[in-house]
């Protein structure tokens, strides 16, 4: 199971006005693996992820460029699969857990009603079969049985989260589209929820493409990262050789700014922000905060180049 | 909420009495429309409680009848428009754009309409064909705009909530969307309207009968004091004939009122906060 992105370009087109929130963006997931993206707010993180989903609607529309996902036994290609074609793979091959997935279940119907309504036509059979399965799927995310009787407001915000993920995953989907599924949540409860979304993955052998700002979240949890900055990928590796060596003039700042124990000094700040997608800047987005820039980021695109073992960066500077 | 919430309380202990007298009308000694079954003009006394018509009917058996008929009045406008409100208030919301724009213009001219001209227009049209029904539908037809744009207002919300784009991406259909999503959430407010629906459509239906302008063979209220005008009740002193039906009119208004109130206090936690501080 293996998704492919080449050279996306998706755009809100709204009354003559084009805002290029994901533009020439191009990278794969692999099977097993999980792809972190990351980057700042307003970079174009939800719109990738709704774009790959499938679930784009006007004013956001696919301006050129290919998704394919290659499932097991059929290859779908997003930006030409009809609605029947997307009905038979969502939810069953593949997944999506919304920002804010607090919010998934709806307040006035139980637990159970919102697993019937999204969950049921994608399994089919006997109603006591159906419930057997998600009950043993509930218990693999340490969530009693119990939870399907209560409405939304009853549960804690971890149980919702988690109840949200199990809806996501209980078809067993093969690829797992998951963004910013823990946001709301403390710290805590972060990591317990973190690592059962990692548990289930290993459980389920499904792939899965993860989106938050948080790059402690990152660090934990994901195999690759993508580094995005206004709309396009900066810089993509392992994601232990992104933090011990980061290339990219943005990541360096991004991996500074996090804080370490037992720092004294600020983190470094940089200058300026993201620029207005409406109207980005020429040539490389990031040069009027660069502080490496030269005559030529602003003129040219700089293109991803390959600089190791799977480790590709788009930079005149640094990765000439 | 029995025991906390007074104006419930009256609501439904009024409502109680107006069925019960309702429901009565089944034990009537003689069909509703049968005059000088008993002897006219007669005041309120043991043998007949409430008095009786110049037309000799019973002022009682002849209110029972004429109460009933006017709910189940009430109610069937109330069901049918409320049916409309929903479909197009849901539709229009989460569907947007130009079905929205088509919908709501249509739900705007509705509102503008003066409805009196055009129900005694209606009356004129119709004459003979006026029946009970007929007039229900068509009040259902003229009552259902405000709650639409109300019920619309709540859609366009939902329509924006994680769990709409999740329905969506599940793979359920506009309708099931639209029916096992947003319905139940908009429920309770409906519930809460219908009262002020059913006392907007007895109000109306009383006024028109008041004057002639419904069918006149079915007892309604309206109908009663219609008849009771014809008679020159007041000034031949037949108050009860007049004063009874007026009571038992005010009483329903009174208790629907009281309830809609009580209803609306208990879904809106925010009004039932600020009766607790006070």
């Amino acid at each position: 199971m293996t998704l492919t992105i080449d050279n996306l370009r998706a755009y809100y087109i709204s009354s003559g006005r084009e805002v290029r929130a994901v533009d020439d963006v191009s990278l794969t997931v692999q099977t097993n693996e999980i792809y972190g993206i990351a980057g700042e707010s307003s970079s174009g993180k939800t719109t990738l992820i709704k774009t790959i989903a499938g679930a784009a609607r006007p004013p956001l529309r696919i301006h050129s460029g290919s998704i394919r996902f290659d499932f097991p036994n059929r290859t779908v290609a997003m930006q030409t699969a009809t609605e029947t074609e997307l009905a038979e793979i969502r939810w069953k091959h593949l997944s999506y857990v919304m920002q804010g997935s607090m919010n998934v279940l709806n307040p006035v119907r139980r637990v159970r009603h919102s697993f019937i309504d999204f969950a049921y036509r994608h399994i089919g059979g006997a109603m006591p079969d159906f419930f057997t399965t998600i009950k043993d799927h509930l218990q693999r995310l340490q969530l009693q049985p119990e939870v399907l009787d209560a409405y939304p407001h009853e549960l804690s915000g971890g149980m919702r989260q988690r109840v949200a993920i199990a809806l996501a995953t209980v078809c067993r989907p093969d690829f797992i589209i998951a963004d910013e599924p823990t946001t709301a949540l403390d710290v805590v409860v972060q990591k317990s929820v973190l690592t059962l979304i990692r548990d289930v993955q290993r459980a389920l052998g499904s792939s899965m493409l993860f989106v938050t700002h948080d790059m402690a979240v990152h660090a934990n949890l994901c195999d690759r990262l993508g580094i995005m900055y206004a709309g396009r990928l900066v810089e993509e590796g392992r994601t232990a050789d992104l933090f011990r060596s980061p290339t990219h003039p943005y990541t360096r700042h991004l991996i500074a700014s996090l804080p370490r124990i037992g720092a004294m000094a600020t983190a470094p700040n940089l200058a300026g922000s993201p620029p207005n997608l409406a109207n980005p800047p020429p040539g490389c987005r990031f040069h009027p905060r660069c502080p490496l820039a030269i005559a030529r980021c602003r003129e040219d695109v700089p293109a991803m180049v390959q600089t190791g073992d799977g480790h590709r960066v788009a930079c005149f500077v640094t990765a000439p | 909420m029995l025991r906390r919430n007074r104006e419930f309380v009256i609501g439904v202990t009024l409502l109680t009495i107006v069925l019960a007298i309702a429901a009565s009308s089944i034990f009537a000694p003689y069909p509703s429309n049968d005059t000088f079954v008993v002897p006219p003009d007669v005041p309120p006394s043991w043998a007949y409680p409430l008095g009786t018509t110049s037309r000799g009917q019973d002022v009682y058996w002849q209110l029972s009848a004429a109460i009933r008929n006017t709910l189940l009045f009430g109610f069937t406008v109330a069901l049918i428009s409320r049916c409309l409100s929903l479909a197009i208030g849901l539709t229009a919301g989460y569907l947007g754009g130009f079905i929205d724009r088509v919908l709501m213009s249509i739900n705007d001219t509705f509102i503008v309409i003066p409805l009196f001209p055009i129900l005694v227009l209606f009356y004129f049209v119709m004459r003979d064909h006026m029946s009970w029904f007929l007039l229900a539908l068509v009040m259902a037809c003229l009552g259902w705009s405000y709650d639409a744009r109300l019920i619309r207002s709540v859609a366009l919300s939902l329509r924006a909530r994680e769990f709409t784009d999740t329905a969506r991406f599940s793979g359920m259909t506009t309708t099931q969307i639209l029916l096992r999503e947003h319905l139940p959430y908009v429920l309770p407010i409906v519930f809460s309207t219908t009262m002020n629906n059913i006392n907007w459509s007895i109000g109306l239906e009383v006024t028109l009968s008041v004057l002639g302008f419904t069918n006149i063979d079915t007892p309604t209220i309206g109908v009663m004091i219609y008849w009771a005008n014809q008679h020159t009740a007041m000034v031949a002193g037949i108050w009860w004939w007049i004063a009874f039906p007026v009571g038992l009119v005010a009483i329903t208004f009174i208790g629907l009122f009281l309830l809609a109130v009580s209803m609306n206090e208990y879904i809106d936690p925010r009004s039932r906060l600020s009766r607790l501080r006070t």
